[in-house]
C-alpha cells in the first residue's frame, strides 16, 4: 500500500513536471524565435513570424461549404480560394491543416500548428480577446430552415413560430448562430452540435425542428445535401468574415490586411463571391 | 431618473432635451411641435434585445458585457438623420461603443440589407447618440447593434427610452421600447469580475500557457456549467451500467450456450459493437433510428446506446470468469443433483462475481469517459458544455475543468480496483483463513457463497479451498 500511494505520488509529480515543461517551452520558444528574427536586422521593421518559411499555413475546419469542405479528397471553398489569391499576393504558398472548429482558436494562441485560422470566423468582441482579427472579407446572414413536411412553421409565422417552447433549433456549439437563437428566439430549445452537417443529420431525423445557421452554408446545405428541407427565415444580421491571427504576430496581421485590402480594390474577392455564393 | 434637470434652463442641449422624454410636459410640447410638420409620425420598435452573455442559456446578466441591438421602422415619409437610446442608470459602456457600433438599414423583412450607414456616434452619461452622416432612407427599418454595454449588476427590467432626429430638425421620442429582463450577476459573474481586476490574476494570465490552460477567470466561470454535464453524465452511466450487466450477463451465457444459433448470434454481437467504433454506433443510433421511425429522446437513446456497447465488453468479462471456473465446480454439483441452472446460480455465478469485480469496475470507469462521445449529438454532458465554451472564448481551460471532473470520479474507483485486486490477489479473506490453518479445508461458513463453494468443493472433490479463491494458485 505504501509503494502504491508513493508510485502514484511519483507519477503525479511526473505529469507535473511535464506540464511544466510544456509550458515554458510553449512560453519560452516563441519569443526566442522573436528575438532570432529581430537581432540581426534592428533598424528594419519588425518581420512576420511564419510557421514555415516561405508558406502559409492555415487552420481550418473543412466541414463548412461553401467556405471550405472537403470535395474528392480536397479542401475548396471560397476562403479556400481567397487564401490561396492572399498567399500568391504575399509571395508565400498556402498550406491547409483541417482542425476541429473549436479547436482552430486555441491553437492559433498556443502556435506550432499554423499562422492563421481560416474557417468563416466573425469577429467577436469577446474571441478580440484571445486572438487578433484580419480585416474583414466577407459578410454572411443567419437563416433558419425546417424540413418540408414541417407545415407549422412558414415563411410568414417563421419569427413568432420559432420563438415557442417546444421547438428545437440545432445551432453549431459556439457560433453567432447559436447566440442569434439564444438572444432572439428565447422560448425555443437551443440545441448545439459540434458542426453544421450534423445539425441538419439532427433535423433530418427528426432530434431538431429547425436548423439556424449562416445564410450562405443553408443555401448550399440544402441545394446539395438536403432537399427536403426549405429555408423559412432569412435575417440580414450582416456578420463580418474574417481570419484570427496570433496576438504575439502583428505583423502577419498587417501583411495579411494590406492583402486583403489589394483583393478587395482590385476585384479578386468579388469575383471569388461570384463563384461561390 | 431625476426629472428635475429637464426643467432647468442648463438642460436646453439637444442630448439633454431627448432626456426630457420622462418629463411628460417636455414631451408633450415635442409631440406638438412634431404634429406640426409631419402627420402620425412614429419611429415603431420592432425588437430591442441583448446577446445572452452567460456561458449557456438565454440570460443576460448585468455586470457583465454584452450587446444591444435595437431595431425598428420609420414611417414612410421620416428620413432619421440622428437616433439616441437612453440605458437606465448605472449602465456602463467600455471603448467599443463608440468604437465598434454599427447601424444596417434592412429591407421591411430583415432579409435584405440594404447598407452600412455611417454615422458618429457619442456617449454622454447613459445617454448613446447616433449621428448619421447623410439621412437614412425615408421609411427605413433600422438596426443599431450597441457593443460594451454593461447593464446595472443588480439586474431587473431595464426600461430604455430613446429618441430620434428628422431631417427637418424634430425630435420624436422612439415608442414602444420592450424593457430587457437582465439578471442580477450571479456568484460567479461577481467573482470572475473580481477576479479579472486582481493583479496577480493579470501576472498569471500573461503566461501564455497558465492563461490558455488554467486561467483562473474562466475556470470559475465555466465550473459551474461544466457540472451541469458532470451531472448529466453521472446520471447517464447509472442508469446505462446497470442496464449493461444483465444485458452482459445474457449474452455471456448465450456465448456458452449448447444452440449453436444462440452461440452464434452472441458472437456476432459481441464482435460487431467490440469491432466498431463507440462513436459511430452513436452516431447510427441517433440519425439512423429515428429515420427507421424510431423516435427516442435523447436521454434515454443515449442510455441505451452505452447500454449495449457495455454488455458487449461485459459479456466477454463474464465469459472469462465464468469459465475460469474449474470444471470440478460443474460436476460436483451436478452430481449433488443440480440442475444446470442451479448449478449456474448457486454454485458458478456466486464465485464469479469475486472475480470479475475489478474488470467491471475498469470497465464501468470506461463507460462513465465514454459518455463524453455523446457530446457529438448534442447530449449536453461535460464534454459538449465545455467544447461550446472553449468555442465560444478561445480558450482550453474549460476543458482541463471537464478533465477535473472525470478525474473526481475515475481516480477514487481506480482506488477501489486496486484493493479489490490486491484482495483477490492474496490478501483479504484468505490471509485470515491462513491463520486458522493454511491450507486446511474451510469449514462450512453460514450462507455465503463461499461457503457454499467451500461445503461443495470439500464434501465431493476434495480439491484445496485455496484453488476457488486464487485463479492463479496451482497453476
Amino acid at each position: 500500500m505504501k509503494m502504491k500511494k508513493w508510485g502514484v505520488l511519483a507519477v503525479s509529480a511526473a505529469m507535473v513536471a511535464a506540464l511544466g515543461l510544456f509550458g515554458c517551452s510553449g512560453g519560452d520558444a516563441k519569443p526566442a524565435e522573436d528575438k532570432k528574427a529581430e537581432e540581426p536586422k534592428t533598424e528594419a521593421p519588425a518581420e512576420m513570424t511564419l510557421l514555415k518559411e516561405g508558406t502559409l499555413t492555415i487552420l481550418s475546419s473543412p466541414d463548412y461549404p461553401p467556405f471550405e469542405n472537403l470535395e474528392n479528397g480536397e479542401i475548396v471553398g471560397y476562403e479556400v480560394d481567397l487564401f490561396n489569391a492572399i498567399a500568391d499576393e504575399m509571395g508565400l504558398k498556402l498550406e491547409i491543416q483541417p482542425l476541429q472548429f473549436d479547436g482552430i482558436i486555441p491553437a492559433i494562441q498556443a502556435g506550432g500548428q499554423g499562422d492563421v485560422g481560416v474557417s468563416g470566423f466573425s469577429v467577436d468582441p469577446e474571441r478580440a480577446q484571445q486572438i487578433d482579427f484580419t480585416e474583414t472579407f466577407y459578410i454572411d446572414d443567419q437563416a433558419v430552415a425546417v424540413m418540408n413536411s414541417n407545415t407549422d412553421i412558414t415563411s410568414e409565422n417563421a419569427a413568432q413560430a420559432l420563438n415557442q417552447e417546444g421547438v428545437i433549433i440545432a445551432v453549431q456549439s459556439g457560433t453567432t448562430g447559436e447566440a442569434y437563437v439564444q438572444e432572439n428566439f428565447p422560448n425555443a430549445t437551443v440545441q448545439p452540435y459540434g458542426n453544421g452537417t450534423d445539425c441538419f443529420a439532427a433535423m433530418q431525423s427528426g432530434q431538431a425542428t429547425a436548423v439556424c445557421t449562416n445564410l450562405a452554408v443553408v443555401k448550399r446545405m440544402l441545394a446539395d445535401a438536403y432537399p427536403d428541407a426549405h429555408m423559412v427565415l432569412e435575417i440580414a444580421t450582416g456578420e463580418e468574415y474574417a481570419a484570427v491571427v496570433s496576438k504575439d504576430n502583428p505583423e502577419l496581421t498587417k501583411a495579411l490586411d494590406a492583402a486583403i485590402k489589394k483583393l478587395q480594390e482590385n476585384g479578386t474577392i468579388d469575383q471569388l463571391q461570384d463563384k461561390w455564393f | 431618473m431625476n426629472k428635475t434637470p429637464c426643467f432647468t434652463p442648463a438642460s436646453s442641449s439637444p442630448i439633454a432635451r431627448a432626456l426630457g422624454r420622462l418629463a411628460p410636459i417636455v414631451l408633450a410640447a415635442m409631440m406638438l411641435l412634431a404634429l406640426a410638420p409631419a402627420s402620425a409620425l412614429a419611429l415603431d420598435t420592432a425588437k430591442c434585445t441583448a446577446r445572452p452573455n452567460g456561458s449557456t442559456g438565454s440570460e443576460v446578466y448585468g455586470g457583465t458585457e454584452t450587446r444591444v441591438t435595437w431595431e425598428g421602422q420609420a414611417d414612410a415619409d421620416e428620413a432619421i438623420t440622428g437616433l439616441s437610446i437612453v440605458f437606465p442608470q448605472g449602465t456602463t459602456f467600455n471603448d467599443d461603443t463608440t468604437g465598434k457600433a454599427r447601424i444596417t438599414l434592412l429591407t421591411a423583412d430583415q432579409s435584405q440589407r440594404l447598407g452600412f450607414l455611417d454615422a458618429d456616434y457619442a456617449l454622454d452619461g447613459e445617454t448613446f447618440t447616433a449621428t448619421l452622416d447623410e439621412p437614412a432612407q425615408a421609411g427605413g427599418y433600422l438596426r443599431v447593434e450597441i457593443y460594451g454595454v454593461f447593464f446595472p449588476v443588480s439586474g431587473g427590467e431595464m426600461v430604455l427610452s430613446g429618441s430620434y432626429t428628422l431631417e427637418d430638425g424634430a425630435t420624436l421620442p422612439v415608442d414602444d421600447i420592450q424593457p430587457i429582463a437582465v439578471t442580477g450577476v450571479s456568484t460567479t459573474g461577481q467573482i470572475t469580475s473580481w477576479l479579472s481586476d486582481q493583479e496577480w490574476v493579470q501576472a498569471w494570465n500573461s503566461n501564455r500557457f497558465l492563461r490558455m490552460f488554467l486561467n483562473p477567470v474562466i475556470i470559475v466561470d465555466s465550473f459551474p456549467v461544466v457540472f451541469q454535464g458532470f451531472l448529466m453524465a453521472v446520471a447517464i452511466v447509472a442508469v446505462a451500467f446497470p442496464l449493461a450487466i444483465p444485458l452482459g450477463l445474457c449474452l455471456s451465457l448465450m456465448r456458452m450456450a449448447k444452440l449453436r444459433v444462440l452461440r452464434g448470434l452472441a458472437s456476432l454481437y459481441v464482435n460487431v459493437v467490440r469491432g466498431t467504433p463507440l462513436f459511430l454506433q452513436i452516431y447510427i443510433a441517433f440519425f439512423g433510428l429515428p429515420l427507421a421511425g424510431l423516435s427516442i429522446d435523447k436521454f434515454p437513446l443515449g442510455v441505451i446506446v452505452l447500454a449495449m456497447n457495455s454488455a458487449a465488453y461485459l459479456c466477454e468479462i463474464f465469459r472469462a470468469g465464468i469459465q475460469s471456473i474449474p470444471a470440478g465446480q460443474t460436476e460436483a454439483a451436478r452430481s449433488l443433483g443440480m440442475n444446470g441452472a442451479q448449478t449456474m446460480i448457486f454454485v458458478i455465478i456466486p464465485q464469479t462475481v469475486r472475480r470479475v469485480i475489478p474488470t467491471m469496475t475498469s470497465e464501468f470507469i470506461l463507460l462513465y469517459k465514454d459518455t463524453s462521445m455523446l457530446a457529438a449529438v448534442g447530449v449536453m454532458e461535460v464534454v459538449m458544455y465545455a467544447k461550446t465554451i472553449v468555442a465560444s472564448t478561445g480558450s482550453i481551460t474549460p476543458y482541463i475543468v471537464a478533465a477535473c471532473f472525470y478525474l473526481v470520479i475515475t481516480l477514487p474507483l481506480a482506488k477501489v480496483v486496486g484493493r479489490l485486486e490486491a484482495r483477490l490477489a492474496g490478501g483479504g479473506r484468505r490471509r485470515k483463513h491462513r491463520g486458522a490453518g493454511a491450507g486446511a479445508t474451510r469449514p462450512l461458513e453460514g450462507t455465503d457463497s463461499a461457503g457454499v463453494t467451500a461445503y461443495v468443493t470439500d464434501a465431493l472433490t476434495s480439491q484445496p479451498v485455496i484453488k476457488n479463491d486464487a485463479p492463479d494458485a496451482g497453476r
